[in-house]
């Protein structure tokens, strides 16, 4: 991990965590100064004013973040996947021009989801239309992370025979941001809708300039993204297992800490276990996207998947255990609680992440 | 990304061997060069980006911006082509 970037992460979020949840948002200008440090997408390279982490490093930044404040984590989530999918399906100039606002305060989000199309992005119906030099968007996209804050989203639509992805500036005329109210978890991450309507656009937006398969497009895209929120996930499983822990060691009941009754203690063996073994899948994940393996698209899937179900599994643990200390709304593990949920959903549901396993399992039996 | 590579160049046979093999290993069927793996009943999406990243790793290249449209893997014979052209560009750089 950068250990200059987790100092400054850990730095501005301090003791705001708590805060920020129960106000629904982050102020922009810590955004901005952590996006202006190169640390909410850390993985771009040094020539466009990046950080150059690797996957492995930059897996690690995103779970200390996501122990203190998943809010943070998930606007670190979006911005990188923005950044990434410029990277892989910019063309030379756009790479240059782009990833270089990303870097110096500019943020980002990125644009699947629509009304009808969640966990069938298949559906997607935003369009993006040829009119001349321009191009003219008109589309609906839901539950954007990040959009709130954004001053570019990455939008995902149909485009001539296939898809692309458009880098649109939010202030541009035609385009409507707004914020999801009151959502269940991770409630200052800026999600919102945003509503496409006749938004012009020079040509040069569209990344890479030609229409691409939807499917590649969006599994390269969603495959920085898993990965993200699988580190993610461990962040929460830490906060949970130190919240726990601390706890269990302070608080006496019948006459000794909770921790020396057996079933607390069980409770912290099964926080232990969820935080070794989401950060072991992790690491394997991220390992094989640093060494260029074709495997990583699956890898980050599983990692995903376990990462999220351990880490709704120990929210709920930690809770358990804090008792009446954990169930006020902004506390560490009350967050945790409705975080870890939206885990579970984002980036490929639980139940999305299990048919592509099973397709897996399937694979090479005759 | 993988230095550009110093070995000599590559030849359409090597490649397309090496592709073949690798579409055999995973999917245990013996594509022809000219089939379209993409047509109904052939490779998923996610697999689509599994070939990209081999095809990166394997031949040193880069698969960047306006290549990485689908029809550039649609088939071995394709793919092939490409990795030839990316593979020229980035000795001459």
């Amino acid at each position: 991990m950068s250990d200059e970037l987790a100092a400054l992460i850990g730095a501005e979020i301090a003791d705001r965590a708590a805060g920020w949840d129960l106000a629904g948002a982050i102020p922009p200008e810590v955004l901005r100064g952590l996006g202006a440090k190169g640390a909410l997408c850390a993985e771009v390279p040094a020539e466009y004013g990046g950080r150059g982490l690797t996957g492995r490093a930059n897996g690690e930044l995103t779970s200390h973040a996501g122990a203190l404040c998943s809010s943070l984590r998930s606007v670190m989530t979006s911005q990188g996947m923005a950044a990434w999918t410029i990277q892989r399906f910019g063309t030379r100039r756009q790479r240059s021009a782009e990833l270089t606002r990303l870097t110096s305060g500019a943020l980002a989000a990125v644009a699947f989801s629509e009304p009808q199309a969640g966990s069938d992005l298949s559906a997607i119906a935003t369009t993006i239309t040829d009119d001349g030099d321009e191009v003219v968007l008109n589309g609906h996209k839901v539950w954007s992370t990040a959009a709130a804050y954004a001053d570019v989203v990455v939008v995902f639509g149909r485009y001539q025979d296939g898809a692309a992805a458009v880098v649109v500036p939010t202030d541009t005329p035609g385009v409507t941001v707004s914020p999801v109210a009151q959502p269940l978890g991770c409630r200052a991450a800026g999600h919102a809708d945003v509503v496409l309507d006749g938004v012009r656009l020079p040509a040069d937006r569209v990344l890479s300039g030609t229409s691409q398969s939807l499917g590649l497009l969006t599994t390269l895209a969603l495959t920085y993204g898993r990965l993200s929120v699988a580190w993610g996930c461990v962040g929460i499983i830490r906060g949970c297992l130190r919240a726990a822990a601390a706890h269990a060691r302070r608080r006496e009941q019948f006459g000794k800490p909770l921790a020396e009754h057996q079933l607390v203690a069980r409770h912290l063996s099964e926080l232990l276990v969820a935080e070794q073994t989401a950060t072991r899948v992790c690491e394997h994940a991220s390992d094989r996207w640093d060494s260029g393996s074709p495997e990583v698209s699956g890898e980050a899937v599983l990692a995903k998947h376990v990462a999220a179900g351990r880490a709704a599994h120990a929210a709920a643990t930690a809770v358990q255990v804090l008792a009446s200390a954990g169930s006020v709304d902004g506390e560490v593990v009350a967050r945790a609680y409705r975080d870890a949920k939206l885990m579970q959903i984002i980036e490929g549901s639980d139940e999305i992440c299990q048919l592509i396993l099973a397709e897996r399992a399937l694979e090479g039996v005759a | 990304m993988s230095e550009p590579t110093t070995t000599p160049p590559l030849s359409a046979e090597h490649v397309r061997t090496e592709l073949k093999r690798f579409l055999e290993e995973r999917t245990k069927t013996d594509w022809a060069v000219d089939t379209d793996l993409f047509a109904t009943g052939g490779v998923s999406s996610l697999f689509a980006m599994e070939l990209v990243v081999h095809v990166e790793k394997t031949f040193g290249i880069a698969v960047e911006g306006p290549d990485l449209r689908i029809d550039n893997f649609r088939t071995v014979d394709a793919m092939t082509a490409l990795v030839l052209r990316l593979a020229e560009a980035g000795s001459g750089e």
